[in-house]
């Protein structure tokens, strides 16, 4: 159902899309050990799995994009809770900036999105993806995926 | 270091438009420290001009290249085999690194992508400050430290200008005033008597205003 409705807003445009929407996550493997859990019929997931989230840097945000994302998720420790003490703070201002970066573009920082989730909090971590994909119902799937 | 900024991605796209394939030639020394043209930013601008290509339909092939510095010969010929395949190269080093590499490569377009900003230091992370207009004659030894050309916004030699507020720049308030710096540093360090000793005018030929200049070493000749 939610593969249908993405679909339907993808197709405005022209081209008919038939694949599922992809979303790639970004996750430092103390906020979650690996995104095997969230995997499910109706998307695509990639999951990138670092030490910190803080390795991600500005341009692995957007070559997910170039890779075919049509969405991109960080997960990363609570604030005060990152190993490596700022991670997740450098973390957050990466994403920000490369969310400009892709509003300049014109795919749209709100398809790249950081959260804060507890530490192996499978089920938050879920519920974020899921999140995800109704609201790739919403925007579609990304034109330059 | 010298301190850069790079372009709007806009304005860079606009330069590159015309061309099916470039090199996006970046420089590791003072611009990859201020974080406008180092091996990170060519690889970000490069990605972000890619899907800003493919939105519109359009495939551009870029090629990219980080040297240690641009401004030196010995590192910059590293960058021929890529700027052959070329017939532009956005080039994301300082002024000097710019104009090297096109006077290195007059076959290829020279896009400049930073904006050459000024001499500064890293005051804290994030946050870079002017410090040096390169006047080509330091006296900063009469003020303490603080250069009354490059951190006072009128140039003043000999006392502050008394529109100050607190402590900050009239011009500028979220800039410290050199000159109530060097006061407090004389007034710190008890060499306030030494503010009142005669600094004669300027000699400002050894500054810019003396037009180009050059700095020869014939014991580093070959």
């Amino acid at each position: 159902m939610v593969m249908e409705k993405v679909h339907r807003m993808s197709n405005k445009g022209g081209a008919a899309h038939t694949r599922k929407p992809r979303i790639t996550v970004f996750h430092c493997f103390t906020a979650l050990e690996d995104t095997a859990s969230l995997e499910g019929g109706d998307y695509e997931i990639q999951g990138i799995k670092m030490p910190c989230s803080s390795i991600s840097r500005e341009v692995f945000l957007l070559r997910a994009f170039e890779a075919g994302a049509d969405a991109v998720v960080v997960l990363v420790c609570p604030v005060n809770s990152c190993r490596y003490v700022q991670g997740n703070i450098r973390t957050e201002k990466r994403v920000t900036r490369v969310k400009k970066i892709l509003d300049e573009i014109g795919i749209g920082g709100h398809r790249l999105n950081m959260f804060n989730i507890v530490q192996g909090d499978e089920a938050a971590a879920r519920r974020i993806i899921e999140q995800t994909v109704a609201e790739l119902g919403e925007w579609g799937l990304s034109a330059a995926a | 270091m010298i301190v850069g900024e790079q372009k709007p991605l806009e304005e860079i796209k606009a330069k590159v438009s015309g061309y099916s394939r470039i090199l996006i030639l970046g420089c590791g020394t003072c611009v990859k420290t201020c974080f406008a043209g180092g091996e990170d930013e060519v690889a970000t601008l490069a990605s972000a001009l890619r899907l800003s290509f493919k939105l519109e339909g359009r495939t551009i092939q870029i090629e990219e290249q980080t040297v240690e510095r641009q401004c030196e010969d010995e590192f910059i010929k590293e960058a021929a085999t890529n700027i052959a395949e070329v017939k532009a190269v956005v080039s994301l080093a300082c002024g000097a690194g710019v104009q090297m590499v096109a006077s290195r490569f007059p076959q290829v377009t020279l896009l400049p992508g930073v904006n050459t900003t000024f001499i500064g230091i890293l005051e804290k992370a994030g946050l870079f400050t002017e410090k040096c207009l390169g006047c080509g004659n330091c006296i900063v030894d009469l003020f303490g430290g603080i250069c009354p050309i490059g951190r006072c916004a009128k140039r003043l030699f000999h006392g502050p200008c008394g529109g100050s507020s607190k402590g900050k720049c009239e011009v500028n308030p979220d800039t410290d005033c050199a000159w109530q710096l060097i006061v407090d540093h004389a007034a710190a360090t008890g060499q306030l008597d030494k503010l009142a000793e005669y600094v004669p005018p300027k000699d400002w030929r050894t500054s810019q205003a003396g037009g180009p200049r050059k700095v020869h070493r014939e014991d580093h000749e070959i």
